[in-house]
């Protein structure tokens, strides 16, 4: 089936991977959220997070990345995997403004477009490896 | 600023590149079954990567996250340089020079 073949890319997977990562961290703070204001004794440890669903959404989704990650590591060299993953570091500020509704400053936004021009500096070599094969 | 912090951050991120390149080398065994040869490398990744999560906790506890996460950003260009020494991955110019600009724009982010 070309549908499976073409979700089990890893390309493909290092996107959903970047996707996954950011939901969970989204979840998490969610989760974190809704239990600031619980207070007992070893609220200092994060435990009392689990109270809240959201956490409990987080750490599948935590788990979820893992597996996706380690699938791509299969496939991709970590040299290029690992900088293409931090895709995350646009994703994350960008999910929680609109997400959130928080704010993203200036240096952020210089910071944002670097990465997205060292992602396509490094994907752009890649992209041409697949199209000979 | 004191050393035994920067030491700390350090320690953390030793763990986690390493912890990177057994995932990888323990992926790599996989083709071959997920056997003891994959454990070999699987379980020490896990301890890597556990040792590094619980560190960073331990900092985060005590300092800010814009102190803590510039640190991170630079763990993208020494897991891809590192990828190269030890895992004898291909290293060209453009990957490094891609690798550093995320590293900066990571490091810029995290600063904010």
């Amino acid at each position: 089936m070309p549908v499976f073949r073409w979700l089990a890319s890893p390309w493909l997977q290092i996107a959903l991977n970047a996707l996954i990562v950011t939901t969970s961290e989204i979840f998490l703070k969610l989760g974190a959220r809704d239990t600031a204001e619980l207070t007992r004794s070893w609220n200092w440890t994060g435990v009392t997070g689990l109270w809240s669903p959201w956490t409990w959404l987080g750490i599948i989704f935590t788990i979820l990345s893992l597996v996706s990650w380690l699938y791509v590591l299969r496939y991709v060299p970590l040299s290029i995997a690992f900088p293409l993953s931090n895709v995350v570091h646009v994703l994350v500020p960008l999910a929680s403004w609109i997400f959130l509704g928080e704010l993203i400053g200036a240096k952020r936004w210089w910071g944002i477009t670097l990465v997205l021009i060292g992602l396509v500096i490094v994907a752009k070599p890649v992209a041409r490896i697949e199209e000979k094969l | 600023m004191r050393a035994l912090p920067l030491v700390l951050i350090l320690c953390a991120l030793t763990a986690f590149v390493t912890g990177q390149l057994l995932f990888k080398h323990a992926m790599e065994t996989s083709h071959r079954g997920f056997d003891r040869n994959f454990a070999k490398f699987f379980v020490p990744a896990i301890a890597c990567m556990t040792i590094s999560f619980f560190l960073t906790l331990g900092l985060l506890q005590r300092f800010d996250l814009s102190y803590i996460y510039p640190f991170q950003g630079l763990s993208v260009i020494i897991v891809s340089i590192a990828g190269g020494v030890f895992l004898k991955e291909k290293l060209t110019v453009q990957l490094v020079l891609g690798a550093l600009l995320i590293s900066i724009g990571v490091v810029l982010v995290s600063i904010s």
